[in-house]
């Protein structure tokens, strides 16, 4: 393992990095935004939705998801249904398919976070929004949503790191992306852990920054949890 | 009450600091066998910390302590510091310590029968058929004979403190430590405690007590040890302190107390 | 009578005649709670030197400690698999056993190099899930071992270890659901649990969909299960442990 090597290696799996970049940019929001629906859903008092709800994420986090992936992949092809529009514009593309597969697996995972934001929302606050008279969209807009937000935000961010690890998966349904690439060039060389270290090296900086990012969204939402700000200033008066 | 000429427990020079704050200045008390000690004083004036250097729950920068005629050995380890040089010795002198904490303290996951014999079989090393039997009459003593099987978490803070002391008596000590027994039990179960400990300051016992129960002090303790940041202000009978007033310090705190 | 046809084929494919499928991937289910329990264990032995690593007082301790846990909990599971399988060590072991005539060495190695990779992933959350036990533990019981003369050893043994097992349960059941999926991505190494005996099924019968599902299924029933498990484990441990009257 010589520098040129190391410096050789890196080059070749930072080549795909931003395929993983990709896979990841993508599925946070779309799970995101799918994990929203399913909370809504389970808060529902329709008994048909809630349960739905309830069922799907009990399947899509008691089931690796390896699995998933392959059952949507390969699974869901077998069947005439699923070559129509709009399934077959997704199946057909293997980087779209990894795509909806990360996202509907983490959907079930942040519904989860959010729920339990959602629960740790003091009613002591939402009461006292009520007794202004706020209700209905509004509350949950300007006091609900915001505090089960920052409460969820910490979990949430574990989420979206664990992410960035799951797309290593997508390797396996044939997307070229950074594990699949050190685990080839390993085989190549020979230098299987190194290379696979290399690789792994990446994935932690990137999480790094990930991290960091979060972070500062957390702080920026919690603004009350912070340093005090400098007191404002009071005009002066002319007295007497 | 009579007390003996044997000393119990000698303890001499008591320095002890915390970072920059020196908590303790110099405190030496002896304890004559039978003698039943309150240890009186405002919070911050060291009491706890005095009582806890005793058995080496915390190290003291300075001074000797001294059980039935037993020096606790101490070096000066690498940083300048006092510490024990004989561990074994340390876990003797203690087992012949006995502590009743503030807190409580029983083992959560053992039934108080369990806690009383815990010491005596796995650090005394005694049989435990033997054990057993004298639990369940400390047990009895203390009045919670039918509650052998229950766990701390069943019972009351009042029952929990008198099953702690029960589990000190267990170990058959010389000296017993109460490190404030009753500060954190409600009002009304502070009466059954206090009783516990009148019965064993009339057997004879060997007591030294944290406390703020003025009337413990005063009726069932031989003498009154007073702390004021970290120095001994005021030491005699508890006629002495108590009646004739001695000590004007003393005074201010008594009357700070009443409520 | 098409749709008949279908469910007869399923069945028969399922089944545990000739053709079946049904006992390979039950014998499958079986390796991987083999290779997931073997997993744990060495997680439990690495988790608890980790967390000690991390409570310790020593300087360089914790640091090692933290970067086993923040190296292990940001590589991706799949990488850790891939350099555990084709690592040298695990094939040591292996092949020795081979020479030995205990076994095929193949078998031994993916069996090993999968639970080794599952194992240290989970070590790294049980060393979490120790350190907050133990942080758990009433200081003060503590003290009331060291006051009546316990020697440190003794202290571990009878109080710290007891209440650490008490409060870890939860946590624990959670690593092992975690490791359960983990598992899945052993199948790399060729060894033949639930994920790899479906892709087998799959690979000669093309009937992705039917084992996909049923794979799935599997790991749903390991999941579920385990789940009351651990859930019994922790009302019956708390059943002395209810909050304490009238203090």
């Amino acid at each position: 393992m010589n520098m040129p090597f190391i410096l050789d290696t890196l080059r070749q799996i930072l080549a795909v990095l931003p395929t993983t970049l990709a896979l990841f940019a993508l599925s946070v929001p779309i799970g995101c935004f799918f994990a929203l629906v399913l909370v809504w859903m389970r808060m529902s008092s329709n008994r048909i939705l809630s349960g739905f709800s309830r069922s799907y994420i009990f399947v899509f986090r008691g089931t690796p998801l390896l699995i998933q992936m392959f059952l949507i992949f390969y699974g869901l092809a077998q069947f005439q249904f699923f070559h129509l529009p709009p399934f077959w514009w997704i199946l057909v593309n293997r980087f779209a398919t990894a795509v909806l597969a990360l996202a509907l697996c983490t959907a079930a995972y942040s519904a989860e976070i959010f729920r339990g934001g959602l629960l740790a929302v003091p009613s002591k606050e939402i009461e006292a929004a009520r007794a202004i008279g706020m209700s209905g969209f509004k509350l949950l807009r300007r006091i609900i949503a915001p505090i089960a937000l920052r409460q969820a935000l910490p979990a949430y961010s574990t989420e979206v790191v664990l992410m960035l690890k799951s797309t290593s998966l997508a390797g396996l349904i044939g997307i070229v992306e950074m594990t699949g690439v050190a685990q080839k060039l390993g085989r190549r060389s020979l230098e299987d852990v190194g290379v696979l270290a290399l690789a792994g090296l990446i994935y932690l900086v990137v999480s790094f920054i990930i991290i960091l990012l979060m972070g500062l969204l957390e702080r920026k939402l919690s603004p009350h949890l912070g340093v005090m700000p400098p007191r404002a200033q009071t005009p002066r008066t002319i007295v007497g | 009450m009579a007390a003996s000429s044997e000393i119990a427990l000698s303890v001499k020079n008591i320095h002890k600091r915390f970072g920059q704050h020196e908590v303790l200045k110099g405190i030496s008390v002896d304890a004559h066998e039978g003698d039943v000690i309150s240890i009186l004083g405002a919070s911050g004036s060291g009491k706890s910390t005095f009582l806890r250097c005793i058995n080496l729950l915390e190290t003291p920068d300075e001074g000797e302590i001294i059980v039935a005629g037993e020096k606790l050995e101490m070096r000066r380890n690498k940083t300048g510091h006092l510490a024990p040089a004989n561990g074994k010795q340390v876990d003797r002198i203690r087992s012949e310590l006995g502590m009743v904490f503030q807190s409580f303290n029983l083992w959560s996951h053992m039934t108080i029968l369990q806690n009383l014999i815990e010491g005596p079989v796995h650090v005394l090393g005694r049989p435990r058929a033997e054990c057993i039997e004298e639990a369940e009459a400390l047990l009895q003593r203390v009045g919670l004979a039918e509650r052998r099987n229950y766990y701390p978490s069943h019972m009351s803070g009042g029952q929990q403190q008198r099953a702690a002391i029960a589990r000190a008596l267990a170990m058959k000590p010389k000296v017993m430590l109460f490190d404030e027994p009753t500060s954190a039990l409600d009002p009304e179960l502070v009466g059954e405690v206090l009783r516990v400990m009148r019965s064993l300051a009339e057997e004879g016992r060997t007591m030294l007590v944290v406390t703020h129960e003025m009337s413990f002090a005063r009726n069932v303790s031989n003498r009154v040890l007073f702390l004021h940041k970290g120095e001994v202000e005021a030491d005699g009978s508890p006629d002495e302190l108590f009646k004739d007033m001695k000590s004007e310090r003393f005074r201010q705190f008594v009357s700070g107390q009443q409520h | 009578m098409d749709f008949i046809d279908t469910l007869i084929n399923t069945v028969s494919l399922l089944g545990f005649g000739k053709t079946g499928w049904g006992l390979y991937l039950l014998a499958a289910a079986g390796m991987t709670i083999a290779v997931t329990l073997a997993a744990i264990v060495i997680g439990a032995i690495v988790g608890s030197f980790v967390a000690w690593a991390k409570l310790s007082s020593n300087l360089i301790a914790r640091a090692a400690g933290n970067a086993y846990t923040v190296v292990l909990r940001g590589t991706p599971e799949l990488l850790i698999i891939y350099m555990v399988f084709f690592g040298k060590v695990v094939d040591a072991v292996g092949n020795t056993l081979q020479y030995l005539g205990l076994g095929d060495g193949t078998i031994i190695n993916n069996f090993l190099a999968g639970a080794l990779g599952v194992g240290l992933i989970s070590a790294a959350y049980q060393a979490e899930v120790f350190r907050g036990a133990f942080t758990a533990i009433a200081k003060g019981e503590i003290e009331a071992a060291r006051a009546i003369g316990m020697p440190r050893l003794l202290r571990f043994r009878r109080i710290i270890v007891p209440q650490i097992l008490r409060f870890a349960i939860p946590g624990l059941g959670n690593v092992w659901q975690l490791s359960v999926k983990d598992s899945a991505l052993i199948s790399i190494t060729g060894l033949v649990e639930i994920m790899n005996a479906a892709n087998k099924a799959v690979g000669s019968t093309k009937q992705s969909f039917l084992f996909y599902t049923v794979g799935a299924c599997l790991y749903l029933v390991l999941t579920s299960l385990s789940n009351q498990v651990f859930n019994a484990g922790e009302r019956h441990v708390a059943k002395s442990f209810r909050r304490p009257v009238g203090m």
